[in-house]
Formats: structure tokens, C-alpha cells, sequence
């Protein structure tokens, strides 16, 4: 792959966040379902990660976890360096242990916002400023409303990944 | 090239810490300051948020009109009912200000009031995370907003403290958010407690009052002011009205569900109190 392919590529990739970013954040957050609003832009860094692998899916983690930092209230840099983990553990589980594909993905997604969320909540619970059942409410309502969004945002990305140039990385 | 993320996952990962702890670092030392990341995200964005909120507010509009019509016809009887039953008290008010100039004329007091500097604000965005209530507005430090700024609605009901500020934005930290934490202030008995954000009762769009003062009865309907103590924020804006009176987990003590005054999901415009001063 030329350095021009490469450039395209994930291009590509960084403009196909765009919508899943602006779908979060300016749109779903004005509807809440079962009091919570869904998290794309996780989904979006573990649906490349699987399509790709994992070495990709951190590089792709970054720049995710860049944008949620800058977008969300209160960044202090934890996302950054969560979602880069995040995309280099779906990239594993997927290309290891998992398959490829859809129900990959799903499995990966459901570990990702887990492991995110656990770290909100333990973030939490050492700075005293909420109640564990409370918070494993949101994250139970905020993980099962967000799963919900996994075929829209692997299709987005899987018909990405049919047109991009391959063998970055498999 | 084709293998460039096989070969440099380890540096990505390396690099994403390094980023992480350098936005933790900035953060810290720019206390309430937006970091230049989120800053230019903010500035960048604006005319998205603002695009959206023209179109939301315009939806929004049409769909009160359409389907709330019989609503408003009810909610405006009440009103003019409340009105008339404000009129009857403000007559007794008037009674009630003029002996209190005369005692303080007797006791040559001057009157004390509240000089405020309002910088008036959009609304352009909401909480993007489930783990705080946030609101952004459209004016920033250019306009000489800063952290902890008090922020109230058109009928001063307090709405929140900034929390962050970027050049042309800030966060607003509501207070049903569950770092909030101020002075608050019983209207009926005059006791002063704390209002306190509450993770629980975010979602439900309330907070608490707690270390109630002794032998206090609250009533549901209370309302519940900011007292000012401290000089941090100004006293008398209203926060919220009591709803019930429960006990803690420990079982030793009680606090109070607060239903806020304003109604934090319908905002649209807001006014940040930049500066304010007790003239005695």
C-alpha cells in the first residue's frame, strides 16, 4: 500500500466518525431512552478495530479517545489512553479469539463500554462522589441502549472497509 | 507503509498515554480554563451547536403549538389565577414594606439590595455523557465569563455554576449535577442547609438539602433559596421546592428531595451573573 492509500484510507475512516460523532452529540443527547443517551464514538474505535485488528484499532482508538476528550465536559485525558486500550483489546479479541464479523463486533462492543464505564465507576466510587448501585444503574441502561447502536455504526464502518485499500495491517 | 500500525501499535499505545497524561497535566493546571483541545473543539463546533439549536428550538416551537395548545389553555387560567391570589399579597407587601422602612428609618438602617451584572446567554447544548448534567452556552471568556460564575433562568431560579470556560462557550455544571454544592437557604423558617447534587437523583432532574437544621418541620412546597454565605454566590435566587423529607442510608439522618425551580430541560436562555455586590 502506497503512502497515498494509506493517507486515503483512514481518511476515510476519520470522516466516517464524523456522523457517529455529531449523531452523539448534538443529536441523541436530546433524546434520552430509559434515561440515558447512548455512547457512539466507543463503538465506533471497537467496529474498526475488529474490521481492522489491533494494532490499527489503536491508532483508531487515539484519535477517538482525542475526539472524546475534546467533546465531552471534564476530559482530563483518561479516554484518550481508554479508547486507544479499548481498540487494541476488540482488535485481539476479534482477530484471536472472536471472529470478524458482526457478532465479533457486538461481543467487543460489549466488553469495550464495560470496561469503559467500570472505570468511570471506580473513578467514582475512590472519589466518594456517588453510590455503586446508582452508577451500575446508568452504566446497565447507558451499555443497553448503546448496544442498540452497534448495526448502525458496523455497517457504516463495514462499508467503509469494502472500499478502502486493504492490507494495512492482516 | 502497509505495515506501519502492525510495526507501531506499541508507540500508538505509548503515545496515547503520553497525550493522556499531557490533557490530565493541562487540565489540572488550567483549574476551570478549558484545555486548548476541548477549547478549539468548542470554537470549531460553535456554529453546529448553534445551527442545531436554531433548528431544535424551531421544532420544538412548532410542536407546542400543535399539541399543546389545550395544555397552555390550562396552564394560563392557572397562571391568571396565580396572579390574581399575587396581587391580593402584594397588597399586604406594601403594608408590610412601608412599616419596614419606617423601623428602619427609626432605626436608621439603609435599605440593603443586590447589584448584579447579568451577561445574557444561549443555550447550545446538553449533557453528551450520562455521568453529569451540563448545559453549554454560547458566551465564553471574551465576554468575561469565568469559573463559578452563577448562571439563573428569566425569573432568576437558579440554573447552575460555570464549571468550565472556552473562548467563545462555557459548561454550565447544573444543579442537579452531582458535583454541585452550595449554600442554600429555607425561604419559610430562614435555615440554612446545603444544597448537594445527588448521582442518584440526577437522572430524575432533582437534588437534595442536607444538614437541615435541628427541630426544623419542612412542608412539601418549601422553597428553598441560595443563603449567599460565603459571598461566592448571591443569596435569594431560588433553587428549588421541597417535594418529601427522607432519611439516609445510616438511618441517623434526614434530608430533602429539591424539585429545581427552573425547568433545566426547556431552557433556552440564561443569564450568567458576572459580577455581584450587597449593597447594605
Amino acid at each position: 500500500m502506497t503512502r497515498q492509500d494509506f493517507l486515503i484510507k483512514w481518511g476515510v475512516y476519520a470522516l466516517a466518525l464524523l456522523p457517529v460523532w455529531f449523531c452523539e452529540v448534538y443529536v441523541l443527547n436530546r433524546f434520552p431512552v430509559l434515561g440515558v443517551i447512548p455512547m457512539l464514538l466507543p463503538l465506533a474505535a471497537v467496529c474498526v478495530a475488529v474490521l481492522e485488528g489491533a494494532a490499527a484499532g489503536a491508532g483508531f482508538g487515539l484519535l477517538v479517545g482525542v475526539l472524546c476528550d475534546a467533546a465531552y465536559f471534564n476530559a482530563d485525558g483518561t479516554l484518550t489512553a481508554g479508547m486507544c486500550l479499548v481498540g487494541i483489546g476488540a482488535g485481539a479479541l476479534a482477530q484471536y479469539v472472536l471472529r470478524q464479523n458482526l457478532l465479533g463486533c457486538l461481543l467487543c462492543s460489549l466488553a469495550g463500554l464495560a470496561f469503559l464505564d467500570a472505570g468511570r465507576i471506580l473513578a467514582r466510587l475512590f472519589a466518594g462522589e456517588a453510590g455503586l448501585p446508582a452508577m451500575l444503574s446508568v452504566a446497565g441502561r447507558e451499555i443497553l441502549w448503546s448496544m442498540v447502536f452497534v448495526f448502525p455504526v458496523y455497517a457504516l464502518f463495514r462499508w467503509v472497509f469494502r472500499r478502502v485499500p486493504k492490507k494495512t495491517v492482516l | 507503509m502497509k505495515d506501519f500500525f502492525r510495526n507501531n501499535g506499541g508507540l500508538i499505545l505509548i503515545a496515547a498515554i503520553l497525550l493522556a497524561l499531557v490533557t490530565a497535566v493541562v487540565s489540572a493546571l488550567l483549574g476551570g480554563g478549558a484545555n486548548p483541545l476541548a477549547n478549539l473543539a468548542g470554537i470549531v463546533t460553535t456554529p453546529i451547536r448553534n445551527g442545531i439549536n436554531a433548528v431544535t428550538s424551531w421544532a420544538e416551537e412548532r410542536y407546542n403549538d400543535t399539541f399543546e395548545v389545550e395544555q397552555m389553555k390550562e396552564q394560563l387560567e392557572q397562571a391568571l389565577q396565580r396572579v390574581a391570589e399575587l396581587e391580593a399579597m402584594e397588597r399586604q407587601y406594601e403594608a408590610a414594606l412601608q412599616e419596614n422602612e419606617r423601623l428602619r428609618s427609626f432605626a436608621e438602617l439603609r435599605p440593603s439590595s443586590f447589584e448584579f451584572d447579568p451577561e445574557s446567554a444561549t443555550v447550545t447544548a446538553r449533557s453528551t455523557t450520562n455521568w453529569d448534567a451540563t448545559l453549554t452556552i454560547s458566551k465564553g471568556s471574551s465576554m468575561g465569563i469565568e469559573v463559578d460564575d452563577v448562571v439563573v433562568d428569566q425569573y432568576w431560579n437558579l440554573v447552575g455554576v460555570v464549571a468550565e470556560v472556552g473562548e467563545n462557550w462555557a459548561t454550565v455544571r447544573t444543579l442537579v449535577d452531582a458535583a454541585t454544592e452550595l449554600g442554600g437557604q429555607i425561604a419559610r423558617t430562614g435555615g440554612a442547609a446545603i444544597l448537594e447534587g445527588d448521582f442518584a437523583l440526577m437522572g430524575e432532574g432533582k437534588l437534595k438539602l442536607t444538614y437541615l437544621p435541628e427541630n426544623t418541620e419542612l412542608i412539601s412546597g418549601d422553597l428553598v433559596t441560595t443563603s449567599g454565605r460565603g459571598g461566592v454566590y448571591p443569596p435569594g435566587l431560588a433553587a428549588g421546592y421541597v417535594e418529601e423529607v427522607r432519611t439516609d442510608a445510616s438511618g441517623m439522618n434526614r434530608y430533602a428531595v429539591i424539585v429545581p425551580q427552573t425547568d433545566l430541560g426547556g431552557l433556552q436562555q440564561v443569564f450568567v451573573i458576572k459580577d455581584f455586590e450587597v449593597v447594605e
